[in-house]
């Protein structure tokens, strides 16, 4: 089953292409590494993933259904794909109040809300800090709380923009075993973006690499790794 | 020299015995004041909010127009809305003129475009992400407008603050459209120009030194909330 079906797809700020993507299929379930040099185009895709920016040109099928890119449309489907920004920012309130915010747009009654709080920071190793100012957090809290939150609307599809970039080396192993444990048990299908080869061996099922805004699909890792290699 | 001395002295014992007529005075420039600022806001922190939230046509002229309005003098506005309420205006049925409500409107004029530019910078400033963040997370428009708010709050305060501290130093529109009328319309400005036409020295220097108290005050708090973009 896919959960993406895109085709003809381009991004195009003022005159410049930054996407050009002729087919893209993601599968449900799985977990791909969206590889490529800075400014190659891999938030774009995922801001586009995650509806939050619509492309220029071209057809997004998501389970099935076709996309349109108005608001009307795209409201509920973010409640289904969730992103986690490469630069995260929280909220000015507790890390708590953080974690809720995203419950309470789905009406959930305070009890489960409490109860899924507190198993998402558990998850992510930051339930100490649950009452503290989450703006005063370090950059590696801030990122795994911002993951935390994520996975706290247990979303079909989380969209993860360099989500160790500013961890440390541990919680980089943690954050790659919370991703890989989310995807085997909830079946969460993960599109995320890396520059460590490691990541993609450990983590991924399929590689997906931007070049230049153009994308070679090497379906098993192969084709980067004779690359890179 | 003298006369300043001891009008500041006999200042300082009128306010120290809460004389009443000084009491009557600060409570209707504090009523007036008070409740343009309030009925500003309650259209200014909207419309900003709207401009500074919204994209539309002409959106960059929208708030040039804004920016000059901060500049638009007193007697302007005073002689703007006399055209409106006078005998002769079209809301001259109304009998407004001399009456607090007068200068309530007038007033409110006068810092609605301070309330709206302030807000539109509050929200400005706000990192785009924040509302990315909540669109993602499943907001709504209204949920997400709200994250917005909520994160410039203190910036809104502030906008607030400027306007009360606009309004209660302000004399000309009390003065043409209050017409200082003594325990209903003479607000702290106007009962000082008074005096001082009467060469009665103590009254307005005590009226001068609240004046000053309460615009420190105020200047305080707008710089604490300015100041205090996060918690
Ligand atoms: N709003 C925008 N307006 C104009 N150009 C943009 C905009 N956003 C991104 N770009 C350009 O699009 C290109 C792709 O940007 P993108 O952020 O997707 O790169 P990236 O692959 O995520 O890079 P990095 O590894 O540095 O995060 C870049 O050249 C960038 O300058
Ligand atoms: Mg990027």
């Amino acid at each position: 089953m896919k959960v993406y079906k895109i085709s003809k797809l381009t991004k195009v700020y003022a005159t410049r292409t930054v996407l050009d993507i002729p087919l893209l299929e993601i599968t449900k379930g799985r977990i791909y590494a969206l590889l490529g040099h800075n400014g190659a185009g891999k938030t774009t895709l995922l801001n586009i993933l995650g509806f939050l920016d619509p492309p220029t040109t071209g057809n997004i099928y998501y389970c099935r259904q076709p996309i349109q890119f108005t608001e009307f449309c795209l409201q509920p489907l973010r409640k289904s794909v969730v992103m986690v920004e490469q630069h995260p920012i929280l909220f000015t309130t507790t890390v708590h109040k953080n974690l809720e915010f995203g419950l309470k747009v789905r009406q959930m009654p305070k009890k489960e809300r409490d109860r899924i709080i507190k198993e998402s920071l558990a998850l992510v190793g930051m339930q100490h800090l649950a009452q503290a100012p989450a703006h005063r957090l370090s950059g590696g809290e801030t990122q795994r709380v911002a993951i935390a939150r994520a996975l706290a609307v247990n979303p079909e599809v989380l969209l993860c923009d360099e989500p160790t970039s500013s961890v440390d080396v541990e919680n980089q192993i943690a954050i790659i075993n919370i991703l890989r444990q989310v995807n085997d048990q909830k079946k969460i299908t993960i599109i995320f973006t890396t520059h460590d080869r490691y990541q993609v061996d450990s983590l991924a099922h399929h590689t997906l690499l931007l070049n230049h805004g153009k994308l070679f699909d090497a379906a098993d890792g192969k084709f980067f790794m004779k690359k890179a290699g | 020299m003298d006369l300043l001395v001891d009008s500041f002295f006999s200042a300082l014992l009128l306010v120290a015995s809460f004389d009443p007529e000084i009491v009557s005075i600060v409570a209707v420039s504090l009523k007036v004041s008070g409740t343009s600022t309030v009925l500003a806001s309650l259209m200014g922190i909207p419309l900003g909010f709207f401009i500074a939230f919204e994209s539309f046509a002409g959106k960059r002229m929208v708030i040039t127009c804004l920016n000059t309005l901060l500049a638009l003098p007193t007697v302007v506005i005073g002689l703007f809305v006399y055209a409106f309420i006078s005998r002769r205006g079209i809301l001259g049925p109304l009998d407004l003129l001399y009456t607090q409500k007068a200068m309530i409107i007038g007033q409110t004029i006068l810092i609605l475009p301070i309330v709206a530019t302030f807000t539109i910078a509050a929200i400005s400033r706000i990192d785009e992400r924040y509302s990315k963040t909540a669109m993602t997370l499943g907001a709504n428009r209204r949920q997400t407008a709200f994250v917005i708010l909520r994160e410039a709050r203190f910036g809104i305060v502030a906008a607030v603050i400027a306007a009360f501290g606009r309004v209660i130093a302000e004399v000309g529109i009390s003065m043409m459209l209050g017409g200082n009328a003594r325990g209903f319309t003479r607000t702290m400005t106007t009962a000082m120009a008074l005096e001082y036409d009467k060469g009665q020295f103590a009254l307005a220097v005590a009226l001068g030194i609240i004046l000053l108290g309460l615009s420190f005050t105020i200047n305080l708090m707008f710089h604490f909330f300015q100041g205090k973009t996060r918690i």
